[in-house]
């Protein structure tokens, strides 16, 4: 825990421009000091760190990497900086656009170095200090380790480790700023990993008319329609995209083929025969936003994926048994009511708070 | 490398002040009751040194190659006495590169003194180690010695690349095994024969020489194991063939060539 002293200490090592941010950290110590607890004064420097109270516990809380301006404000510009892809023309926020929640619209599988196309279409990035595994087959573990799999992806970044560390200590200005916050050395891959787990842990999305609906707080109402399409919801679709995360956290099989002869998701991880044609159940929130969808980008709209669940579920082996119609049709069920309603309930699940926040978008 | 980064300065200092106290004369490098054990790999192919400059080899079944990088993690070392007990070195995680000279030798310190019929290693990382901590991941274990899967969360235990040249048209040769998921846990002790006693002795460091031979990754004990160069490009994943290898070259890859007490 960082206490005021250390905060002091920090705000001589702050650049002018970061002055008034570091005052208002320094004004939520006081606070804090004085009985309010400390989340407020984090809350000022840094965004999204509080628990939204509509949420889950977070899996990694703010004591496994303390959020600080100065860190934020080093993985941000990690996070938007081309010269850790191999050629120098991709950044993570290249694929990952603020505005579109971090995902990649209008893209089925984006353009890494040289062209070459990521073999996934790039998820949305938010909430992710409540996500246990990563990737659409899990096989990254944690979120700090998360980044070295596009770093490091030929079709990606493709940027050996040893030489994205190389190009950071070669660059006066990093070495400045990483020494600043852990210290005089080299940068090594716990500092650049962790700082820019900062950034990225940041991304929290809970301000969405939904969320202020289940908070009973103001601008939350939602049309007669949108209600009935919340509770179509509730009963249809939200044993997989379940609690405020819309996502069970798991793995299953959604009929989207009936062979994975590319693609096994999970079972490229466990190589099991159970885990072939599994993928992790993506939140749903600002879907709207975030399309084309499903691990492949196959679905331009929202109303192909409803159709999809209606009508167009493949039979497979390990397709989820919550895809099992009675009578042994494959599917969900939804009427064009239904999936009218659904589409007008995804809206409110679009938070402007997140996708207009300027601490999160490109440096300057 | 030693992960006890905290315990050996505090130790040194501990052990300084105690030998200044009683006029001790020993030197303080070790606790008492220990001694040192070191070892030094070899890697052949066959009876041949390797080298990496594209000297061609032969597989006992006819099929040749070249080789660019070998590298590999020897963990977790066990010392045993011949009453079956072992003493477990903590903290021993060794990146093995053929390309680099200071990477083959390394020394276990505080092993307690005493005579040691066997040793034995893991050939790669334990699953608690791989699984940890980016935080822990220091010096051999560093992700960023490029032995590490990212999109699959853990250490690649050994790395085999090159080209085979069987049939005339040179075709590359990738080898990265690694797993630690059940039923494909690529996780193998070997445990050469040491043909003798060790005597780990205060103030001694006697030497255990190892030979690393390439050809047995491709052929293992038992009938069936035998892997054709052909299917090399595509071993970069867990999987039964990542396991088969393993298992080859946990059999047979590694023998003691000398052992030297002093």
């Amino acid at each position: 825990m960082r206490g005021s002293t250390q905060l002091w200490q920090r705000l001589h090592q702050l650049r002018a421009h970061w002055r008034p941010v570091a005052l208002l950290a320094l004004a939520g110590a006081v606070l804090a000091s004085a009985g309010c607890g400390r989340n407020v004064e984090v809350a000022l420097a840094v965004p999204g760190t509080m628990q939204p109270s509509n949420f889950p516990a977070m899996v990694y809380g703010l004591d496994k990497n303390p959020p600080d301006a100065a860190t934020f404000a080093l993985g941000r510009r990690l996070f938007y900086d081309p010269q850790l892809s191999a050629d120098g023309t991709v950044s993570c926020g290249s694929c990952h656009r603020a505005t579109e929640a971090f995902a990649h619209a209008g893209h089925r599988l984006s353009p890494g170095v040289a062209g070459r196309l990521a073999p996934r279409n790039a998820p949305a990035l938010q909430n992710l200090r409540w996500r246990r595994g990563f990737m659409a087959d899990g096989g990254v573990l944690g979120l700090e380790l998360q980044a070295l799999a596009p770093l490091t992806s030929p079709a990606e970044m493709n940027m050996p480790l040893a030489d994205a560390l190389a190009r950071l200590n070669a660059d006066a200005d990093y070495r400045r700023q990483f020494a600043a916050i852990y210290g005089p050395g080299p940068i090594d891959t716990p500092q650049f990993l962790r700082a820019l787990a900062q950034f990225v842990a940041s991304l929290t999305s809970a301000n969405s008319r939904y969320d202020k609906h289940v908070r009973h707080e103001a601008g939350g109402e939602l049309s007669p329609q949108e209600v009935s399409g919340l509770l179509t919801f509730k009963a249809k679709c939200g044993s997989c995209h379940a609690t405020d995360l819309f996502t069970d956290e798991r793995f299953h099989n959604n009929g989207l083929d009936r062979a994975f002869p590319v693609d096994s998701g999970r079972a490229h991880i466990t190589s099991r025969p159970a885990d072939r044609g599994l993928f992790k159940v993506p939140s749903l929130r600002n879907v709207v936003r975030t399309a084309p969808y499903m691990h492949d980008g196959r679905f331009a709209t929202l109303a192909q994926v409803l159709a999809h669940y209606d009508h167009g579920v493949q039979p497979s082996p390990t397709l989820d048994p919550a895809l099992r119609l009675p009578g042994g049709r494959p599917g969900i069920a939804l009427s064009a009511t239904e999936q009218t309603n659904l589409l007008a309930f995804l809206t409110t699940l679009t938070d402007n708070d997140f996708l207009t926040d300027s601490r999160l978008a490109a440096p300057r | 490398m030693k992960n006890r980064r905290l315990f050996l300065p505090v130790f040194l200092v501990l052990a300084t002040a105690a030998s200044w106290l009683i006029g001790c004369k020993k030197e303080a490098a070790s606790e008492p009751g220990t001694g040192s054990v070191s070892f030094a790999i070899a890697n052949m192919v066959g009876t041949k040194a390797l080298a990496l400059d594209g000297t061609a080899y032969a597989t006992p079944s006819g099929e040749t190659f070249t080789v660019q990088k070998f590298k590999y993690y020897l963990s977790n070392l066990r010392f045993i006495r011949a009453d079956g007990s072992t003493y477990a070195a903590p903290g021993e995680y060794h990146l093995v590169d053929a390309a680099t000279a200071s990477s083959t030798s390394f020394t276990v310190s505080d092993v307690p003194t005493g005579n040691y019929t066997g040793v034995s290693f893991v050939v790669g990382v334990d699953s608690t180690t791989t699984k940890a901590d980016p935080l822990a991941l220091t010096g051999d274990l560093n992700p960023a010695n490029a032995m590490y899967w990212a999109w699959a969360s853990g250490h690649i235990f050994l790395k085999l690349e090159g080209t085979t040249t069987t049939g005339g048209a040179a075709s590359p040769i990738v080898c990265h095994v690694g797993g630690y998921r059940a039923p494909y846990s690529a996780i193998v002790t070997a445990s050469p024969a040491l043909n003798g006693t060790l005597l780990v002795r205060a103030g001694q460091e006697p030497k255990i020489q190892l030979s690393a031979d390439v050809l047995k990754m491709f052929d293992g004990a038992t009938p069936g194991s035998h892997i054709a160069l052909s299917a090399f490009p595509e071993i970069m994943m867990p999987g039964p063939r990542a396991v088969q290898i393993a298992q080859n070259y946990a059999a047979g890859m590694f023998s003691v060539k000398s052992l030297q007490n002093n």
